[in-house]
């Protein structure tokens, strides 16, 4: 008797666990089967699962369009070098919180922490202005280097926790064979820090990869569009008809990378949201 | 002069990184020349200097984008600057502020909407989070594949292009989501009861909202005289300012991943013994999850609200995508941050946009500090 109620209830478990994987991963299939279809069968009436004949021209037109590879180039660009500096400078920050003793140190750490109670629309405008009388509106500088400056608290945090877990032996025999703090940064303390920096990465992969309002404000034209702001841009509202198949063409290929990024770090990140329960 | 962005961009970078490391070691230098001036050790001289010289990208950076901003902000906050116009601030006192909380008809819609957000839909992104890690911890075959459909949205959650393909699929007439609706209601009448109900209630609901937001209730009136929808009527996700934060909801439901993973590292935490001592005293299901499990989340519950408030007091994107420029929707639909970007970025009032930034501040202050008060009437931390 007990086995077949606890049959049933293994049951009922994997429908469930399949209901919401189905329902969850939903969007980006539905995604991927609007981008293969024609402009009639996304407007048509009625449930079209999978196009009758799967067509990639939407992807075609995409891939002919100068905007939209721009944008892709942009969006890499931008990316890569915010994320460089950001992961150096928030390595580097964190080294002093966790490996070196320093008056002030308990100070200025408190001082970090509470940053992150400060909502980031509040120095939107401020910044702004700053960034204006600086002349940088209208290029890449105010999306990137303000990362170089160790931006983001939450991940400075994420890293000295990792950061903290190292035995303090190791420094201090490296001290007496003469090394100083920069050599065991480098060749100490960042060798073995590989998983948590991939966690962090991944992170910031993710928040500079999505940033859809910061490059909204400060990249004003067309040839300096990052991915997010030129596809929300393919939604014209003054259309009565939008152009889908190409709007969700260009879903996919901006998705693409997230979906690789995460495939190959997902081990870490999912430790890493409970470690510090941040999110994504 | 025409240069190239990716070049420029590229020597600012290099500039920048000169400015760091000049202004670093400038800090540790003069840190470690007060030390020597106060007789330290050799070995506390060399500590200080290495600890300010790493902390100092953080220090310079900190007074650079967040002290200086939050000052200047404050001080804008209390005069009316437009930066289009090209004069200076003219100092106006409290009038932004009193102009905001008194007559910004706009500005209260924002809040009450974002209120709906907090009030309506996080308790069901938290509640989903829940069930989903409940369900995920029974320890079946090919958790990790469930685990990572769960956080999946987390990462795509807020890029724009996968806003716009809910966009899509929230179509009233042609979007999937009501067209699948619209299939089971055919097949299945009980099915039609239910969401005809559900309709009825959060059109309910909704309305009551609207009416806070702009002190006229004629909308609940009318939804009440029409009484119980008729059958096969469907949600208006994107086209009724009923529905608009709904979707938001949703969609807020969708990304619960994050909250989800949370859950699961509480519940690890819960030590077996406990479960297996009130399954021999013959505890059921309910009683073991209602008088152990759920009393032994409330801390990983509380830390989820408190982070859940003020992620959601912030959203944008969402609203960005679905109704930027809908116009018959917008006074629905607007968060207080996209009205801050309307201000700052559309009007270019940076003024007002100031003193929208700062009272949106104060305001998750407020909340997270009551969140805080509260927390000893139902935060278990021991179960004994």
């Amino acid at each position: 008797m007990r086995t077949s109620a606890h049959i049933l209830e293994r049951i009922l478990l994997y429908f469930l666990l399949t209901g919401m994987t189905v329902l969850m991963s939903f969007p980006l299939l539905w995604m991927i089967s609007s981008s293969l279809k024609t402009l009639e069968e996304t407007n048509a009436p009625g449930i079209i699962w999978i196009p009758a004949h799967p067509t990639f021209q939407a992807y075609m037109r995409l891939f002919q369009n100068s905007d939209f590879l721009r944008a892709y180039f942009n969006t890499v660009f931008y990316t890569a070098l915010a994320l460089t500096g950001t992961l150096i400078s928030i390595a580097f920050v964190a080294y002093a919180f966790s490996r070196v003793e320093w008056p002030g140190k308990n100070l200025v750490f408190f001082l970090m922490l509470s940053t992150m109670m400060i909502p980031p629309q509040a120095l939107i405008v401020p910044q702004y202005v700053f960034f204006n009388k600086l002349n940088w509106v209208g290029t890449f500088k105010p999306l990137i280097i303000p990362g170089f400056f160790a931006g983001g608290a939450a991940m400075v945090f994420l890293l000295r926790q990792a950061m903290a877990q190292i035995p303090k032996e190791l420094d201090e025999a490296a001290f007496v064979d003469g090394a100083s703090h920069l050599q065991i940064w480098w060749e100490i303390v960042m060798p073995l820090m590989k998983t948590p920096l991939a966690t962090v990465a991944t992170f910031l992969f993710v928040g500079f990869w999505n940033n859809l309002l910061t490059p909204l404000m400060y990249l004003q034209t067309v040839d300096l569009y990052t991915l997010p702001v030129y596809v929300s841009t393919l939604y014209n509202i003054n259309l009565t008809v939008q152009q889908w198949p190409t709007i969700m063409a260009a879903a996919v290929l901006t998705t693409v990378p997230l979906m690789v990024v995460f495939f190959f770090s997902q081990r870490f990140i999912l430790e890493g949201v409970v470690v510090s329960g941040l999110k994504g | 002069m025409l240069r190239n962005p990716y070049l420029d961009t590229l020597i600012t970078a290099g500039l920048t990184v000169l400015f760091i490391i000049l202004t670093s070691y400038g800090l540790a230098a003069l840190a470690r020349q007060i030390q020597r001036w106060r007789g330290a050790s050799p070995k506390l001289q060399q500590d200080t200097f290495a600890g300010y010289l790493f902390a100092a990208p953080w220090i310079t950076g900190f007074l650079i984008f967040v002290v200086f901003p939050l000052a200047a902000s404050l001080y804008w906050s209390f005069t009316d600057y437009r930066i289009a116009a090209g004069v200076s601030p003219k100092w106006v006192g409290f009038s932004n502020y009193l102009h905001l909380l008194l007559k910004d008809t706009n500005f209260r819609a924002s809040i009450v909407n974002t209120l709906f957000l907090v009030v309506v839909g996080l308790p069901l992104q938290i509640g989903v989070a829940l069930f989903l890690a409940v369900i995920l911890n029974q320890k079946a075959r090919g958790e990790k594949v469930f685990r990572m459909a769960f956080y999946l949205p987390v990462i795509l959650g807020f890029n724009a292009a996968v806003l716009l393909c809910w966009r899509l699929m929230l179509n009233t007439g042609t979007g999937i989501i009501n067209q699948i609706l619209r299939a089971i209601s055919r097949a299945f009448p009980p099915f039609d009861y239910l969401l005809r109900a559900g309709i009825f209630v959060q059109e309910l609901i909704s309305a009551v909202f609207l009416g806070i937001g702009s002190g006229k209730f004629n909308l609940l009136m009318k939804i009440w005289e029409a009484g119980f929808p008729p059958p096969n009527r469907v949600p208006l996700w994107i086209q009724s300012p009923l529905w608009s934060k709904t979707s938001v909801i949703l969609l807020m439901i969708w990304g619960c991943g994050a909250m989800m993973m949370i859950f699961l590292a509480g519940l690890n935490n819960i030590p077996r013994e406990l479960h297996e001592a009130a399954e021999v005293d013959g505890a059921t299901r309910s009683q073991r999850f209602w008088k152990i499990t759920f009393p032994l989340l409330t801390p990983y519950i509380f830390y989820n609200l408190v982070v859940g408030t003020i992620n959601t007091l912030q959203i944008f994107e969402p609203i960005y995508v679905l109704y930027r420029d809908n116009q018959p929707l917008v006074p629905s639909a607007i968060s207080m941050v996209y009205y801050l970007w309307q201000v700052s970025f559309r009007h270019f009032e940076i003024g007002m946009g100031s003193a929208i930034s700062w009272l949106i501040m104060i305001l998750i202050l407020i909340v997270t500090v009551i969140q805080f008060r509260l927390q000893n009437r139902w935060v278990t931390y021991e179960l004994y």
